[in-house]
């Protein structure tokens, strides 16, 4: 038999939609061989993942607990892939949210401007640390993706110093906690669990961001961007201000992702408060191709294993970091999978001698 | 076995007598049968048969996309084909990679030059070569050879030169002499003369005359009539993908050539009738400014367009055209001198406000510039006014559907729907969308860059006619074109850039080729 492989001059639409399910499906499999390694019967592991998620009201809940600052990091993401640029500092930019919403809700008064200031301080945080790379990049031409990177590893630190440091608390004992908020630095909760008012705000920032980047001249001007640069320019719009604003815009909702995550579930800032969100949006960016509706759906994906991944743990002793695996699989799937909207392969019929 | 050797040193052979030798001899060096390429929609190549004698330079003519590159790249190891098979030198063949062509003694110069900027000539002959010494490089024993093989054919090159710094023709001889120094039985050129003047031309055809003396072969892939039939021994013609004739070339002529190649008869010129210009729309005035590298490329161009007329801009592209456009545009940044545009300093506005003011273009580079390929058809069609489709910054995809469903109607672009991705469509559709978009809008001025390379024949009809009428409205059209031949049926008046300087305008009357050719190339005219 001879393989033939071949430039495709254009692509079916179809495999836009396989690669995907069959990058998620080889990335199971690949996990599930992982988890036989180790002794585990993968079948079993997934079924208590799904059986936790679904089968309680907490583990329902947290499933959207967990899904919602992916749905943002995955939006952090998205909207500078619009525009072509790899934002990898979702992260970092969640971090320098926490960070300011933390500083707010710990240190301004009165109560009732805090939580309203937490929310903007969280934005323009997140803004702030996006827009070095974004302006390195533009002015510069300065690889966004080393920048972007790099910066989240001062952001986690940055952190960190802060709760071992100044705005360590009272009364942690000496764990890298900062003090907890008051209630009126706490995000509102229901069903006594902690689905918090933040959840439902993670899916309205989704809708608003679809309709502006699918429906708005912005969104048009971004994609063109995206597209062809050269061509942007062309059609007179400023190739530098859609980067710059592409990653405050990311920046922004990363930000919010970081207040929200304090003042949501941590109710304090500490050390990891992200267990690696901001990274998580890429694969989710990938998944929905940067559209903002298919980043719920991706983000409920990973959500998913988060929250199964805790119960993998506690039932099988499995470390959570089996959904990095997992992530990471799923993002070289994907990148691997690119080939295949570019060449087309088929199978001859026999081979023949030379 | 080298026939031609002898007559070589008794003197310079005519075509024709060298025509009787093949005939004698008359021996085939590459069959190809029955090939047969299918790409997704497309038959590039339908079951062609295609022989080459020894010695001969065997002209492949055919508009784009008559599958002459297809049928070529497959002989030349880069696509596999579907069916049929490949006899060279007297064995079957199948290569898997262009290796596999050059080890067989098949050589081919592409289109777009694949050397290495910043390594001097010799170098890139070198490149991947492995001379006597190996794994010692023996540059003595290389420069020996390939002097010799540039005297031998009159090939001349400065071989401690940087390719950065050559012109396109010398980079084309650097090519050549990379494929002969491999010893090639047979030499592959897809369409050599399109970057070059005509002067470098007559010297590209004295070399070739002179390969298939001493013995090469040579298969020459060109969509220009005259020059199939002023260089080759016999032309191949392909028509959407088939083998419609083999011809001796004495024996035919541009007419036939032109309806075996189309298929119908085509209006082979298009004239443009004489018309007294206007008012100045656009006037350059002592323009400088660099090129992609920081080198200067435009050094003081002063020039005026007129309202109702062509003006065509003749030169070799690299010369500053490419500067020239994107500065008219303005996408480039003008280091001094100034432009009025109606009477208007426009040098300082940017590209959104001089599209508002009526300035079109058409940009030589029409994938890398001119649209986005992932985008749809119909929002390409507004890639230049997408604010004008906006209400209350939102974009009203309906205004834009009926715009794209006229524009597609009007100008003829085939595409299955107005919400595919632009990059699907044939580089001709590609062509017409762009020009639907910059011709829609209504412009004062339209810069057209190469407007019909890459079309086939009923598309450059089409092209040059619209461009007629476009000027016949009053309208002022800048026209950039390598292609001496269009420059002289369409414009009113026509300039020539060489090395960032205006060298000269003419009227179209007192213009002629050979006045033209010589300040293309750097000279000038006696007065």
């Amino acid at each position: 038999m001879r393989i033939k492989v071949e430039k495709r001059l254009e692509t079916p639409k179809i495999v836009y939609i396989i690669i995907p399910v069959a990058s998620i499906l080889t990335s199971l499999l690949f996990v599930g061989v992982l988890l036989l390694a180790i002794g585990v019967n993968p079948l079993e592991a997934y079924g208590v993942m799904l059986s936790r998620a679904f089968g309680t009201k907490f583990g329902f809940t947290e499933l959207f607990v967990k899904t919602a600052p992916i749905i943002l990091t995955g939006l952090a993401v998205s909207i500078p892939l619009r525009a072509g640029l790899w934002n990898i500092g979702a992260e970092g930019q969640l971090y320098m949210g926490a960070f300011a919403a933390s500083f707010v809700a710990l240190y301004f008064y009165p109560p009732i401007i805090v939580l309203p200031l937490m929310v903007l301080f969280g934005l323009l945080a997140g803004m702030a640390w996006a827009s070095i790379p974004g302006f390195l990049k533009a002015k510069f031409d300065l690889n966004e993706i080393i920048s972007t990177l790099l910066l989240n590893y001062v952001a986690i630190y940055w952190v960190e110093y802060l709760v071992y440091g100044p705005m360590r608390g009272k009364e942690v004992y000496n764990f890298p906690y900062s003090d907890l908020f008051n209630d009126y630095a706490i995000l509102p909760r229901f069903f006594g669990t902690r689905f918090h008012v933040g959840v439902i705000i993670s899916f309205l920032i989704a809708i608003a961001i679809y309709i502006l980047i699918t429906k708005t001249s912005y969104g048009f001007a971004v994609k063109i961007v995206g597209s062809n640069p050269k061509a942007a320019e062309f059609a007179g719009i400023s190739r530098k201000k859609i980067i710059v604003s592409a990653m405050l815009i990311g920046g922004a909702i990363a930000g919010f992702a970081g207040m929200m995550e304090v003042s949501g579930l941590h109710l304090r800032l500490r050390a990891a408060v992200s267990p690696g969100y901001g990274y998580t949006g890429i694969p989710v960016a990938l998944l929905a191709r940067g559209n903002p509706l298919f980043v719920i759906v991706a983000a409920f994906l990973f959500g998913l294993l988060y929250v199964g991944g805790s119960a993998m743990q506690t039932t099988f002793g499995i470390p959570v970091a089996i959904v990095d695996v997992f992530q990471a699989l799923v993002v070289l799937f994907i990148i691997g999978g690119d080939f295949f909207t570019r060449y087309s392969i088929s199978f001859g019929e026999k081979g023949e001698k030379r | 076995m080298r026939f031609g050797g002898s007559n070589l040193v008794s003197s310079e052979l005519n075509s024709e007598n060298k025509t009787e030798d093949n005939k004698m001899e008359n021996k085939k060096i590459l069959e190809m049968k029955g090939i047969t390429k299918i790409f997704p929609r497309v038959v590039a190549n339908d079951k062609v048969d295609f022989e080459v004698n020894a010695g001969e330079i065997h002209g492949l003519l055919g508009e784009n996309g008559a599958g002459k590159t297809t049928l070529m790249s497959i002989l030349y190891g880069l696509y596999r084909p579907d069916g049929g098979e490949i006899i060279f030198d007297g064995g079957k063949v199948e290569f898997h990679s262009p290796g596999d062509a050059i080890k067989a003694g098949i050589g081919m110069v592409h289109q777009h030059f694949m050397l290495v900027n910043k390594m001097t000539a010799l170098n890139n002959i070198l490149l991947g070569y492995r001379t006597p010494k190996d794994p010692l490089m023996d540059y003595e024993w290389a420069r020996k050879r390939v002097e010799k093989l540039s005297k031998t054919y009159g090939i001349e090159v400065d071989f401690d030169e940087q390719v950065i710094n050559m012109s396109v023709g010398e980079q084309q001889r650097v090519e050549i002499l990379k494929a002969l120094f491999r010893d090639v039985k047979l030499l592959i050129l897809d369409e050599p003369t399109s970057v070059l003047t005509p002067i470098e031309t007559e010297k590209l055809f004295k070399a070739l005359r002179r390969m298939s003396e001493e013995g090469l072969t040579v298969i020459f892939i060109t969509h220009k009539l005259k020059e199939a039939l002023e260089v080759t021994d016999r032309i191949t013609v392909l028509r959407r993908g088939k083998n419609v004739g083999t011809l001796i070339t004495k024996d035919t002529n541009e007419k036939d050539l032109a309806r075996l190649m189309v298929g119908r008869e085509v209006e082979i010129v298009i004239e443009k009738k004489k018309k007294e210009s206007g008012e100045p729309v656009l006037r350059i005035e002592e323009i400088y400014a660099k090129n992609d590298r920081g080198l200067p490329a435009l050094k003081g161009i002063n020039l005026t367009v007129k309202r109702g007329e062509i003006l065509g801009m003749a030169g070799v592209s690299g010369n500053g055209q490419k500067e020239l456009e994107e500065v008219i545009v303005g996408t480039r940044k003008v280091e001094k001198g100034r432009l009025i545009f109606n009477g208007e300093d426009i040098t300082d506005y940017g590209v959104g406000r001089r599209v508002a003011l009526g300035i079109s273009c058409i940009p030589e580079d029409r994938i890398e510039t001119g649209m986005a390929p992932s985008l749809t058809v119909e929002e390409n069609l507004i890639l230049r006014d997408y604010v004008k489709f906006t209400k209350n910054g939102f974009m009203d995809f309906e205004i834009i559907e009926k715009h794209a469903e006229k524009l597609i109607d009007e100008f003829g672009i085939k595409t299955p729907s107005p919400k595919v991705a632009a990059r699907t469509l044939s580089g001709g559709n590609i062509q017409r969308l762009i020009i639907a978009r910059e011709l829609s809008r209504n412009p004062v001025l339209l810069v057209a860059s190469q407007p019909t390379r890459g079309l086939d024949i009923a598309g450059i009809e089409y092209v040059r006619k619209r461009l007629i009428s476009f000027a016949e409205e009053g309208k002022a059209v800048l026209l950039i074109s390598e292609d001496l031949e269009e420059i002289m049926q369409l414009s009113d008046r026509i300039a020539v850039i060489y090395e960032g300087k205006i060298r000269g305008i003419f009227d179209r009357e007192e213009a002629d080729l050979e006045k033209i050719g010589i300040l293309m190339s750097g000279g000038f005219l006696e007065n």
